[in-house]
């Protein structure tokens, strides 16, 4: 954030979703992405997280860790459940990075739909809203009563999106898995393999998560649009597999045209070489290049001052060095190792190489292009601290767009949703909050049950 | 039954993956999507994968996944005519979508200020790797090099090798969703009464935002001062990838709650009587370690793939099979739930493609029509123009069209 002047919209420019309201039972990473990219573009969204049972794997605090824990396991390179400073604080539930990272501009409601209290002030909600958006085991949904026929008799209008991970009907059903397991289900931890390795090399992704996110944003405000002509609102069924099908089409087209099924293609291109990571100096450093035509491969010699590389005859040509892609990359390897990745980077982006340095976490906050766009923003979480977020990963030339409030404390806006959205009156909601059923920490058996 | 999106006019000067994937999910779902190809076609056309590996540019696999729906003319930017022809079809569309380098709009002329004053409702679209600003804008950004500046590549593989990028386009893709996302927001805006917009959409900047591990790593790497490192295979206890007799699984066993039942069925029910069972899986000691990975190596050694699948989630255990695309397009599941679709193009006959995403229950996805010829619709296009047919082989002549 530079500064303010650019914080202004006129009302022909006001954020699209505005007086768009979203109630969220969301959980883990692809649904509250979903929910995340609406309330950047302007939806109120209301998160119904129950205080009486820790929802597995996404506020992070289903189990009692201890500075040491964290930097432990931040030793080992897993950081992304450390909270600020290693310190868990009396509210660990507050300070995780993988929850935090999509709560920004959310509301917090303690409500545990499961119960009578919770599924009274949950419909209540529901007609307060134009949109629902869950991604639970579809027999979740069904055991707590409020699938679709049911919402919709309390409000027509309603839009729903389920996001199973299979789908609400089929074998894989009632399947649980995170998007690690279902982009090995869908055929891309096999494609995303090293083509000279194995699956269990490559560790987790989470790219069907990625992809649903943005695939599940993206069909609420389509319906959105339908139900302003129409007036009708729907269910919308995306399973986190099928959204992302169409992101290996031309793999799976191969499969249909050829009968061939796609082998582990690593860092490798069909018609590209050099195309990979190649080593750069200083440990774990390494940058990307791609060349596609034999100017470049001349271009890239020079830069390295490879002349021997230039004169190979197995790499004069394209189709050649494609052929001889191994010792090709060994070679350019060689040639790249005692470069510095961001120098290497801009020589050969001076003379149009496709060039890129791999930046890990930090490198990437220290990007100077994404500072210039003011990619990164600041936020202050009361009690949690000030840090810089990533920040909105589209840009409207005439519509500035900024993070409006930091990530919702767990049930940050109890009061101003009971009482003033939903018409509770005071001493109705101070029984709630009496009977540990509305609150902003976890109720105490469900603390003294964690371990 | 009416679709979500008719009525939305789409011009598509787009090539490959990001743009042309924007415009089809606008077309799958209703809009009137017109691709306008340079006089060679979309280079996708060119990629393959193609029937039999004989290239045809109306065969490619890629190009004819990412423009179903669509209608095609050919039209030369270089040309002056050509930039006429462009500007009146920009002026009868709602959206817009490119991704040619920053600036060449405005050399052309149709740039968003030029081509929005009189046409206050448009809506421009522009995807480009960088963005149109910032130093590095005029930088050249390919798949690989955008995942590695910009997402989780640096997290992907082995800690003793070389990290490896996410599978074939997946920041293409991801950026195309994001501005098709993107249209869709500001064409409600439109409709609601407000004004259009110019979208800038970076790939990059999509991939620092990517919910794969991306925008978690980076808030973390803000919390803690550290970077996430690759990990050693197999050095979380029943957690991750492991070889099956016919493949590989993906199961999340290790440090669950749900670990007892995972003990119970590869036969190991006494391994919960150990102290480090209900630990953290970080936490567990290597002769636990070793006992777990022995017992459940074997049993694997014996267990298919999707069984062990089976028989882990029926005790509520997190997990998958890595499926190849032949598992994938055989299994019943999927094909009992419909994703594959059979769309007949004159070109090729009758293949299965990627489906619907979306199951909707008021405004169903309609049968889609196949990927266009190149320049099937030209004609039609420029006669609605006010061209006569005559004028057609100058246009041709003068490599307009």
């Amino acid at each position: 954030m530079t500064s303010d002047t650019r914080r202004t919209r006129d009302a022909a420019h006001r954020l699209p979703l505005e007086g768009i309201r979203v109630a969220d039972i969301t959980v883990v990473w692809a649904g509250p992405h979903v929910t995340q990219l609406l309330a950047e573009w302007g939806a109120d969204i209301v998160r119904v997280e129950p205080v009486t049972t820790i929802q597995p794997y996404s506020r992070g605090a289903e189990r009692i860790n201890t500075e040491a824990t964290y930097r432990n396991l931040g030793a080992t390179g897993v950081t992304m459940g450390i909270p600020p400073d290693f310190n868990p604080g009396a509210d660990p539930w507050n300070r995780s990075p993988a929850f935090n990272a999509h709560a920004r501009n959310k509301r917090s409601m303690a409500c545990d739909v499961r119960l009578p209290e919770g599924r009274e002030a949950f419909l209540r909600l529901i007609e307060h809203c134009d949109v629902l958006v869950e991604n639970n085991v579809p027999e979740t949904i069904e055991r707590a009563h409020i699938t679709y026929d049911v919402l919709r008799e309390v409000n027509p209008r309603l839009i729903m999106l389920r996001m199973p991970a299979y789908g609400l009907n089929g074998p894989y059903k009632n399947y649980r898995g995170f998007g690690t397991h279902v982009e090995g289900m869908i055929g891309h931890h096999l494609i995303r393999t090293y083509d000279d390795g194995n699956p269990d090399e490559m560790g987790d992704a989470f790219t069907a998560d990625a992809i649903a996110g943005v695939m599940g944003a993206w069909a609420v405000t389509a319906a959105l649009r339908h139900r302003a002509r129409t007036g009708q609102g729907q269910q919308i069924e995306m399973p986190l597999a099928e959204s992302f099908l169409p992101v290996i089409g031309e793999y799976i087209m191969d499969y249909t045209m050829n009968r061939r099924p796609t082998g582990p293609q690593g860092n490798r291109h069909p018609s590209h070489a050099p195309h990979g990571i190649y080593p750069a100096a200083g440990e774990d450093q390494w940058i990307a290049i791609d060349v596609a035509t034999d100017e470049g491969f001349q271009a890239l010699c020079r830069v390295l001052d490879a002349p021997t590389l230039a004169a190979d005859e197995r790499f004069r040509t394209a189709g050649s060095r494609v052929d001889h892609r191994a010792e090709l990359d060994a070679a350019v390897g060689e040639a790249t190792r005692g470069h510095d990745k961001d120098a290497l980077f801009h020589a050969l982006q001076a003379v149009h190489v496709a060039a890129g340095p791999v930046h890990n976490d930090l490198d990437a906050t220290r990007s100077p292009h994404l500072e210039a766009r003011g990619f990164f923003e600041e936020l202050t979480m009361e009690g949690v601290g000030t840090h810089r977020y990533p920040g909105i990963f589209t840009k409207w030339v005439n519509t500035p767009n900024w993070i409006r409030t930091p990530p919702a404390k767990l049930g940050e806006h109890n009061r101003e949703i009971y009482i003033d959205l939903l018409g509770y009156s005071q001493a109705e909601y101070d029984a709630l909050c009496a009977r540990g059923l509305v609150g902003t920490t976890y109720t105490p058996d469900v603390l003294a049950a964690r371990d | 039954m009416a679709q979500m999106l008719e009525g939305i006019r789409v011009l598509e000067f787009a090539t490959n993956v990001a743009g042309p994937f924007a415009g089809k999910l606008l077309a799958d779902y209703g809009a009137q999507v017109l691709k306008v190809e340079p006089p060679n076609g979309d280079p996708a056309r060119q990629a393959g994968p193609f029937p039999d590996d004989i290239p045809h540019p109306e065969k490619s696999g890629l190009f004819l996944h990412l423009n179903t729906n669509k209608q095609s003319m050919t039209l030369n930017l270089e040309a002056e005519e050509g930039r006429q022809i462009a500007r009146r079809l920009i002026a009868n569309a709602d959206v817009v979508i490119d991704d040619f380098r920053p600036g060449l709009l405005a050399e052309y002329g149709l740039d968003y200020e030029t081509m929005s004053a009189g046409h206050p409702d448009l809506v421009m679209a522009s995807i480009t790797p960088f963005g149109q600003s910032g130093p590095w804008r005029d930088y050249t950004g390919t798949e690989i090099t955008l995942q590695a500046m910009g997402g989780p590549l640096h997290g992907n593989g082995a800690p003793y090798r070389e990290p490896a990028k996410l599978g074939g386009h997946t920041a293409h893709y991801h950026a195309g969703i994001a501005t098709s996302l993107a249209i869709l927001l500001a064409r409600f805006r439109v409709e609601a009464g407000g004004a259009g917009d110019w979208i800038d959409q970076s790939v990059y900047e999509a991939q620092a935002g990517f919910r794969d591990r991306r925008t978690i790593s980076l808030t973390a790497a803000a919390y803690s001062g550290l970077s996430s490192h690759r990990q050693p295979p197999g050095s979380r206890t029943a957690v991750g990838v492991r070889p099956a007799i016919d493949g590989y699984v993906n199961i999340l066993g290790g440090g669950t709650k749900r670990f007892g039942g995972f003990l119970d069925e590869i036969g190991r029910p006494d391994l919960k009587e150990h102290p480090d069972f209900g630990k953290q899986v970080h936490l567990y000691s290597p002769e636990y370690h070793e006992q777990v990975e022995g017992s459940y190596l074997a049993w694997l050694f014996e267990t298919p793939k999707l069984e062990a699948v089976a028989r882990t989630q029926r005790h509520g255990i997190l997990g998958g099979a890595i499926m190849s695309t032949e598992d994938l397009v055989n299994d019943p599941h999927y094909r009992g739930r419909g994703v594959w679709e059979t769309i007949d193009h004159p070109a090729t006959g009758p293949l299965e493609y990627p489906g619907r995403q979306l199951i909707l229950s008021e405004s169903p996805k309609a049968p889609a029509r196949p990927a266009p010829l190149l320049g099937a619709q030209t004609v039609d296009i420029l006669t609605q123009l006010g061209y006569s047919r005559d004028a057609l082989p100058r246009l041709r002549a003068q490599g307009v069209i």
